[in-house]
């Protein structure tokens, strides 16, 4: 059961909106091989994951599945260069080593109550990462850009403690935005919202996605948000966990709500990353 | 605690009734002899003595003295705590050397070195100051560091994540992420000063509220003694007033999570 590339660089890609170069073969954003981590307490290391493969290719949007505890957010911390894998293994973006966060990679962290400043307003939170990095007026446009690409343009003085969980979340994607980035890792992003939010924020990021074309490695334990947005699935198995799955979803863009998750495909593919999720741990 | 209630400005009427109530038993228990002992004033004497004081012009320098030497030691304890705390609090090195002292001279009471500075510095200013000092430094040391180590993870990881400088993560992150665990060690050792200025003024220097009570005792005018005692309480209650409506104008409500202004 060993994962290895091989499947990955069979998938066609499935993803039309950029048509022109759809069959052309997309770069390699990330290239993981041989992905080991250990992570220590005082009384020594527990590895987490073990020999880890898989290619993020050039816009694709990819999803990360696995059982609690599986390792998907560590997984996420080592894309976005916040934690170093065991020196063996090769983690490159761009065919660069990442050795801390890579330029253009942006995380979106699962707790948005916790990383978005209470003291600063809205907007001010979004401007976080442009300060000092672009000019004034630049940050201005891009912070009304991202504001308003998320549906938040009205509440752009408001603190972020007087929004709801929803809107919280979409301050920090604003945020993402605002850094026009590359690559986006989100880390259950939508995990703590309610079903209407959720889905709503779904449709969103989909639009935000076709939008700026980023590539985006989403990680959720939720199957039809990992279907329903992703070309790729890929699916932790076994402790330490390696990928076990990676199974392409060929339902077209756009999707809908309703129509591509009651289609046959979707289905077929539902019921193939639930048995993925569940193996080895009946 | 919610955003309103610790404003400035609301009254608690049932809470000042009470308290009215208990004056009012105080005053009953003294006048009907239930209570009597050659010391111990009623209320009505008590601000007989108050005003005397005031009229006399003795209470007012020694409420500013008190006042004055309180505020310079806490802004001088809380430069040192704050400075001290964000060096701890960023320098894992600074912390581990350091921490040991720390937890050894904390758990000594500082009341317990007042006798120690009166042999040291003498009956002097120098003396009472330096115990202000002292014990507002606690407070403001602890939380400060508190506040620093316990930025959650979700915010340093932000800042590496958007390519920030580490002087800028101190600055936009971890400094403004502390403030709130560092205004309550500011208030708690706004208290402590006022605290250790009065005790110091009974045993060391000659001055303020803390001297003039002891005075007033010894010259057993119990009226006069009560009244420097309601006196320190009240110059405490102002003091932390200003200071919780100062906080909560600099922040805005719930900016820095639930320990913003509570106490
Ligand atoms: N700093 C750490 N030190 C040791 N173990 C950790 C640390 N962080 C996470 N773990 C462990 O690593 C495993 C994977 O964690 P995580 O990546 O958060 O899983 P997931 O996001 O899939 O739920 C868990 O078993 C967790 O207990
Ligand atoms: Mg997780």
């Amino acid at each position: 059961m060993q994962a290895s590339d091989q499947p990955i660089t069979q998938d066609a890609p499935t993803a039309d909106r950029t048509e022109p170069q759809a069959q052309v073969k997309r770069k390699v954003t990330f290239q993981c091989r041989n992905l080991t981590v250990e992570l220590g307490s005082s009384e020594g290391a527990t590895c987490i994951c073990r020999s880890v493969n898989f290619d993020v290719r050039e816009g694709e949007f990819i999803s990360i599945m696995g059982r609690s505890g599986s390792g998907k957010t560590t997984l996420l911390r080592i894309l976005g260069g916040l934690l170093a894998p065991t020196p063996d293994s090769s983690v490159r973006y761009y065919g660069e080593r990442v050795e801390g966060p890579p330029p253009g990679v942006i995380t979106v962290f699962q707790n948005y109550a916790a990383s978005l400043l209470p003291w600063r307003t809205v907007e001010k939170n979004v401007a976080l990462g442009l300060e000092g990095k672009v000019g004034r007026e630049e940050a201005r446009e891009r912070v009304a850009d991202a504001l308003a690409m998320v549906g938040l343009g009205k509440r752009a003085k408001d603190y972020p403690w007087r929004l709801s969980g929803g809107m919280q979340q979409r301050v920090q994607l604003a945020r993402a935005l605002a850094m026009r980035p590359s690559v986006l890792l989100m880390d259950e992003p939508f995990g703590a919202l309610d079903a209407m939010t959720k889905t709503s924020l779904q449709d969103e990021l989909l639009q935000v996605y076709e939008r700026t074309g980023a590539t985006v490695v989403f990680v959720t334990h939720d199957i039809d948000e990992a279907l329903y947005l992703s070309d790729r699935v890929l699916v932790l198995q076994g402790d330490p966990s390696t990928i076990g799955e990676s199974l392409p979803v060929h339902c077209s863009r756009p999707r809908h709500q309703i129509e591509t998750k009651q289609s046959e495909g979707f289905l077929a593919l539902r019921r193939k990353v639930y048995e993925a999720i569940m193996q080895r741990h009946e | 605690m919610s955003s309103r209630s610790r404003r400035l400005g609301r009254v608690n009427w049932p809470g000042l009734l009470t308290l009215a109530l208990l004056a009012g038993a105080w005053e009953a228990t003294v006048r009907w002899s239930l209570l009597d002992y050659q010391y111990l004033p009623a209320p009505s004497a008590i601000a007989r003595g108050a005003r005397t004081l005031l009229a006399s012009g003795e209470l007012i320098p020694n409420v500013l003295h008190t006042l004055m030497v309180t505020l310079i030691g806490w802004s001088i304890a809380s430069v040192i705590g704050i400075g001290l705390g964000l060096l701890l609090g960023l320098s894992p090195t600074a912390y581990r050397y350091s921490m040991t002292s720390f937890e050894v001279t904390k758990a000594i009471p500082p009341i317990t070195f007042v006798p120690a500075t009166l042999l040291i510095f003498g009956f002097s200013l120098r003396m009472e100051l330096v115990i202000v000092v002292y014990v507002g430094v606690w407070p403001v040391l602890i939380n400060t560091i508190g506040g620093v180590r316990g930025v959650p993870g979700e915010l340093l990881d932000l800042g590496r994540m958007l390519h920030m400088s580490s002087w800028t993560r101190v600055r936009k992150l971890i400094v403004p992420a502390a403030v709130p665990e560092i205004l309550v060690g500011l208030r708690l050792g706004l208290t402590l000063c006022l605290v250790l200025a009065v005790v110091a003024e009974m045993v060391g220097n000659p001055a303020g509220l803390g001297h003039a009570l002891v005075r007033a005792q010894q010259a057993l005018q119990p009226e006069k003694m009560f009244a420097y005692v309601l006196s320190a309480g009240v110059l405490g209650i102002t003091l932390n007033a200003l200071f919780r409506s100062a906080a909560s104008w600099m922040l805005p409500p719930p900016a820095g999570g639930p320990e913003g202004g509570t106490p």
